[in-house]
């Protein structure tokens, strides 16, 4: 186990400096000019010169991307203030250290993630395991058809109907917003719970859909089998038995999910406007402000890239025959 | 509700450029079966710009006036869209930082608003608005007694020599810069060469340039006369630093404060508390109040959002209010229709002038110029901006928000047929011989952008031009179309004066010799009379008759140049919980007053 | 295989369906001209009446009425049916080609990964992880100017052609590695069959290998993945338009629909109505389509 998490450790480092190279030299690259948005309203190029300096800008980028990347490994000293690792730069915009931007953003994310996560999770499984049970009856037929409908709707179009009918023309519910669960924990609930079922509408029919089919798969494997020829009554070999061996590709798409929505649910979040990840993204990247995109951007492939780690390991502790290689 | 890609802020462009073309973008409309705007809009701050005038000791000495009915304590939550980037005076120039300027910093001058809505400039550091002699070169003032910074020691002159001269530091390049320049007697960033690094290596200015006699007198020299220093000197970028605690660059994150309010705690992008500044006294202030014991700022809350909480006026909302966040389009027909909450809303004009740039370099015929000013659809460039609670149609250059500004100037009958006049249009064109005429659009693109293009292509088409469409990211919009050689024949910019008078704006946008890459200039039109009439003007001591004089070179501009076509004075409705008083919208910062706010018990 | 797709009765609808959007996009200039209408006028701006003062439609329910089927956009007041059948040939142009794209490439790097082996595999494969490492939202946001500011003279205009095609391109980059595994993998056991084996020893070329032995065996693969695909190119494409990176106008664009849809919802809900039930359709009929292919090709999979 120890040998396998660190060979998949350095894996993902190697990945993680390859994205950063990419994505930095291809911004960087550009011809688009940060300098010339900070520059203000009296803006004359000597202007643009001085901020471009002061904002690094006038090193080669190759340097420019090393002193980047050995800044995240020791920190680094700027005009504006000293930086510990892991430094990932000040933004363009507001000059404030970008690590600490995407710490104050991540809850947002979190909260998202983890309750949309719960929700589809929990009524994706469930669906699909009644469908699977009541195989072939109506029940089966009505969850089957809705999950194929839900999940062809978008959030972009859901969204709005949604806030639309609930919200303004009725107000049922409160305008979705992000309240820190240490603050006010019954704030947070109610105002994440429109945008945790929206998010939930798109992905749990993928989890209805995979349960029901292993399920069925599971029911007619050779152990299953074996139970219930033993005299055990279906209810036990259904939910002793069966569903531990569906559990495995439902744990592969989880993760998966899990590590794309926690680098930001970006349409849910602009959707709804709520600051998190997503958003800060949308902003940074149309704002210029490179090191804050570059932040954003290295975030969430981490994320993708532990997520990948986490969920092969987990594939071991729920099955032994799997051997980690 | 949504917040899409183009809606945030492009703050960093500045104040009067892109700032105030996007500031709106997060409106769209009322309309369905909301109320109809001409007759429903709130209650406006004074629709006509009386006469600023420049106070003298007596209206400059503190206390200010109690606001009616006000009562001390309690806390008031404010909801920001945007963190704040800058607190280091001299790297404020966009609004939303003024606002908080005007609770934490002071400068040598500030406005005061009176009993019947009318301005004047006042001393607020110094006793009185300046005195001037040597016909505009110089001006002289002294420091009231008892200001001091939040650590109790006294702000004396050498803190507003050290202010001015750090200004000239490289590290400074967000702030205005109209007093370096003045006193360095050049235009462009040169004026840093007066003073390369500013005083840190212990070079100071010359008393010719700036005197300091004793601990309570500062003395400006300039070349020229300079008879809007009260005014500029009213600007937040001008509030004072101590020399005794300017830590440099890291002072943008950690500033003294001197006015009535300090920071206890600022986190980037999430949230500010100021609580009272003991060390203030309100005898030595005739602008601000003290009345609220804290404010507690949170950013990111987008214009629905902060629209959606106020509107509910539950709970701690009732307490809250934003000091820049407009009511979003959407939200505007519940806001107004709903008459207990059209009471708590203020609504009033930004400084910002739309206008279309016509390129003179291309466009040397004026009828086809004019031909363009007939056929434009004001009203359409308006619309996806949310319509008119967001503005009023513009006949003339100078707003409402400045002096001299006259309603009913229609040169073009923009306010008669706000959809354009296609039709007279093709007859100046036919007239002119020059039906067909190829005509390259540049328009900024953002949802907004794109709608409004739409439109100004169909009319312009109608019209019998041949419209070439260029879209630019809007990142770089600004840059592009301030580029001399741009290639394109009209585009759509705002441009917002400094200060209540037409010499922030008139000659930025059409002084011929200010023509160069970068430079504001947008139509590149050199003509000598708008240009001798600009020196003429500017040197004009006397503001009513400079006030006139300005709006005479308006009307010279728009009738016998035509360089550009007028589209709307921006406006915006904000609103508050109703457990706030003392909300008025200040014509001054373009939002809420925040020195004027208390709880109501 | 044909005719048991043919007994799929859903399948046959959903295939109906499809092909009918495909229909419209194709034809929708006819349609737009046996209709009376085009997608670039602005009828609520020249004709006073149909748009009130904050630029909404008039009549009830976004103006729909006995002209304007579908009613008339907000603000700018064009008819919001041609700009749906406009909208729907730009987003199936697009999504089309992405498709294309990604297929064309998935075959040649899963098939190259799978049938050399050795160093092609693994350098095929590591670009793959590395591909996949890429938050794909993100990453198409932050790159579509990057793309277009890449290939575009920033003082000239960006001719729409150059737009599709950065589309197309960030889309292609992170779309075509779920093939591609699935295609090695299937080349890796086909690669052992003995038929393979066989035409290797009768001294058949590689190329002619891949090309009579193994692509007629990686169809039924192919096709079904494709048929996946595709819809979600197209609400991917929708997705970027939302978030205001797609097309711009004047080109109609389906996704574009939403971004404005989302700004008027709250005072005209039906003007995203068409749009909004339109893509639903159209993508629950692709996925069943998608899944009646699998059957027609391969009968044991459990449904």
């Amino acid at each position: 186990m120890l040998r396998f998490l660190v060979r998949r450790t350095l894996g993902a480092i190697v990945i993680l400096l390859l994205i950063s190279a990419f994505t930095f030299f291809l911004f960087y690259a550009v011809p688009r000019d940060p300098a010339l948005l900070a520059c203000g309203k009296n803006c004359d190029s000597e202007s643009v010169a001085l901020i471009r300096h002061n904002m690094g800008l006038d090193d080669p980028i190759p340097v420019q991307y090393w002193e980047y990347m050995s800044g995240i490994v020791t920190g680094r000293d700027f005009a504006a203030g000293s930086c510990p690792a892991p430094c990932l730069g000040y933004s363009f915009d507001d000059s404030a250290p970008v690590w600490d931007t995407l710490v104050d953003r991540f809850p947002t994310t979190l909260s998202l993630a983890l309750g949309g996560g719960a929700v589809f999770l929990t009524v994706g499984l469930g669906a699909g395991l009644i469908a699977a049970w009541k195989r072939g009856t109506w029940v089966d037929k009505t969850f089957s058809s809705l999950s194929l409908v839900l999940s062809s709707m978008q959030i972009y179009f859901v969204g709005p109907l949604v806030l639309a009918l609930l919200v303004y023309n009725n107000e049922i519910l409160g305008q979705p917003s992000y309240v820190p669960f240490t603050e006010n924990p019954v704030e947070w609930f109610s105002g994440l719970l429109i945008p945790w079922c929206v998010l939930s509408v798109i992905f749990t029919a993928n989890y209805t859909r995979m349960a029901r089919a292993t399920m069925i798969e599971q029911l007619q494997e050779e152990h299953v089998r074996m139970a219930r020829a033993k005299g055990m009554s279906g209810r036990t070999v259904f939910f002793r038995y069966a569903w531990r061996g569906s559990l495995i590709p439902i744990v592969t798409i989880f993760g998966v999910d899990m590590g794309s929505l926690f680098g930001g649910a970006i349409i849910t979040e602009a959707t709804f406007a709520l600051p998190g990840l997503g958003t800060l993204a949308v902003d940074s990247v149309q704002e210029l402000d490179l090191p804050m995109t570059m932040g954003v951007m290295l975030f969430a492939a981490t994320m993708i890239v532990i997520f990948n780690i986490i969920v092969d390991a987990t594939y071991a502790l729920i099955d032994p025959r799997v051997r980690l290689s | 509700m949504l917040s899409l890609i183009y809606t945030r802020r492009l703050r960093a462009a500045a104040v009067g450029l892109s700032v105030g073309a996007l500031v709106l973008t997060g409106c769209s409309s009322g309309g369905g079966g909301g109320p109809e705007a001409s007759e429903d809009s709130p209650s406006e701050s004074a629709p006509e710009q009386a006469q600023i005038a420049f106070a003298d000791a007596k209206a400059s000495t503190g206390p200010a006036p109690e606001v009616p009915g006000a009562t001390p304590g309690g806390t008031i939550r404010v909801l920001q869209r945007d963190s704040y980037s800058h607190l280091d005076p001299a790297q404020i120039y966009v609004s939303d930082e003024m606002s908080l300027a005007t609770l934490i910093h002071r400068g040598l001058t500030g406005y005061r608003m009176n009993e019947d809505g009318t301005y004047a400039v006042v001393g607020d550091l110094a006793t009185d608005s300046g005195q001037v002699s040597d016909g505009g070169r110089t001006w002289t003032y002294r420091l009231k007694d008892g200001i001091k910074w939040q650590d109790g020691t006294p702000i004396t002159a050498q803190d507003v020599r050290h202010t001015f001269e750090r200004q000239f530091a490289p590290f400074l390049t967000s702030g205005p810069t109209f007093v370096q320049q003045w006193l360095a007697g050049v235009n462009g960033a040169e004026f840093r060469n007066l003073l390369k690094d500013g005083p840190y290596q212990g070079k100071h200015l010359g008393n010719d340039v700036l005197e300091t006699p004793n601990d309570s007198t500062v003395v400006f020299h300039f070349k020229d006369p300079q008879p809007d220093l009260p005014f500029a000197l009213a600007m937040a970028g001008y509030s004072v630093v101590p020399k005794a605690k300017d830590t440099k660059q890291k002072y943008d994150r950690a500033p003294v404060a001197s006015g009535p309010y300090k920071i206890a705690d600022f986190k980037a992008n999430k949230s500010m508390t100021l609580v009272k500044n003991p060390e203030w006294d309100p005898k030595t202030d005739v602008i601000r109040h003290q009345y609220v014991d804290k404010f507690a700022i949170t950013f990111n809350h987008q214009y629905e959002d902060s629209s959606k909480r106020l509107l509910s006026d539950s709970g701690e909302n009732k307490t809250a209010i934003s000091f820049n966040n407009s009511v979003d389009a959407a939200s505007l027909p519940k806001v107004l229709g709903d008459a207990e909450a059209k009471k708590r809303t203020v609504s009033g004009f930004q400084p910002y002038v739309g206008q279309f740039a016509m390129n003179m370099d291309r466009l040397k015929d004026k009828r086809v110029r004019e031909a363009i000013a007939y056929a434009l659809p004001i009203k359409s460039v308006l619309q996806p901006y949310g319509g008119p609670p967001s503005g009023q149609l513009a006949g003339g250059l100078i707003s409402p928000t400045q002096a001299g500004y006259q309603k009913d100037y229609d040169p073009y009958d923009k306010l008669k047929k706000p959809e354009g006049d296609p039709a007279r249009a093709k007859k100046v064109l036919e007239e002119a011989g020059k039906v067909g005429t190829k005509l390259t659009f540049a328009y900024v693109n953002t949802p907004e952008g794109q709608q409004y293009s739409v439109s100004v292509a169909s009319a312009l088409e109608k019209a019998g031009f041949d419209v070439q469409r260029k879209d630019l990211p809007a990142d770089t919009y600004y840059d592009r179309i301030g580029t001399v050689d741009n290639g394109y024949d009209i585009y759509h910019h705002s441009w917002g004066a400094d200060w209540p008078s037409a010499s922030t704006v008139i000659p930025p946008l059409f002084d011929g010799r200010a023509i160069a890459d970068g430079a504001k200039n947008y139509s590149h039109v050199n003509d000598p009379k708008i240009n001798s009439e600009i020196d003429r003007i500017k040197k004009i001591t006397d503001q009513k008759k400079a006030a006139d004089a300005w709006f005479e070179l308006n009307k010279y501009i728009l009738e016998d140049v035509l360089p550009a076509v007028p589209t709307y004075y921006f406006k915006h409705v904000q609103l508050h919980g109703s457990k706030v008083g003392g909300v008025v919208f200040s014509d001054v910062v373009n939002g809420v007053d925040p020195t004027r706010l208390y709880v109501v018990r | 295989m044909w005719r048991r797709f043919r007994r799929d009765r859903t399948g046959m609808v959903c295939a109906g369906v499809v092909l009918f959007f495909f229909a419209l996009g194709l034809l929708a200039p006819v349609i737009s001209r046996l209709y009376g209408k085009d997608p670039y006028t602005l009828y609520g701006q020249d004709r006073p009446g149909l748009l009130n003062e904050y630029g909404y439609p008039i009549k009830p329910n976004g103006g729909i009425d006995g002209e304007f089927w579908f009613g008339i956009e907000p603000i700018l007041g064009r008819d919001v049916l041609t700009q749906l059948l406009y909208g729907i040939r730009t987003s199936l142009l697009i999504a089309l080609a992405v498709t294309v794209a990604t297929v064309v490439t998935a075959i040649v790097l899963g098939v190259a990964a799978g049938y050399l082996g050795g160093r092609t595999d693994y350098l095929i494969g590591r670009t793959i992880d590395l591909l996949l490492a890429f938050p794909a939202q993100l990453f198409f946001i932050a790159f579509l100017p990057v793309v277009v500011a890449l290939f575009v003279d920033p003082q000239d205009e960006t001719p729409t052609y150059v737009r599709v095609l950065a589309l197309i391109a960030v889309q292609w980059f992170l779309g075509w590695m779920g093939l591609a595994r699935i295609l090695r993998a299937q080349v890796l056991s086909l690669r052992e069959r003995e038929f393979i084996e066989a035409a290797k020893l009768s001294g058949a070329s590689p190329w002619r290998i891949i090309h009579k032995e193994l692509l007629p065996n990686l169809v039924t693969p192919i096709l079904v993945q494709a048929t996946l695909m595709l819809p979600n190119f197209v609400t991917a494409e929708a997705g970027l338009s939302f978030l205001g990176v797609g097309m711009v106008e004047p080109t109609p664009d389906w996704g574009r629909m939403f971004a404005i849809g989302a700004k008027v919802y709250q005072n005209d809900l039906t003007y995203m109505f068409f749009p909004g039930v339109a893509m639903v359709v159209f993508i629950v009929a692709f996925n069943l389509l998608g899944d009646s292919i699998r059957d027609a090709f391969d009968p044991r999979t459990t449904r």
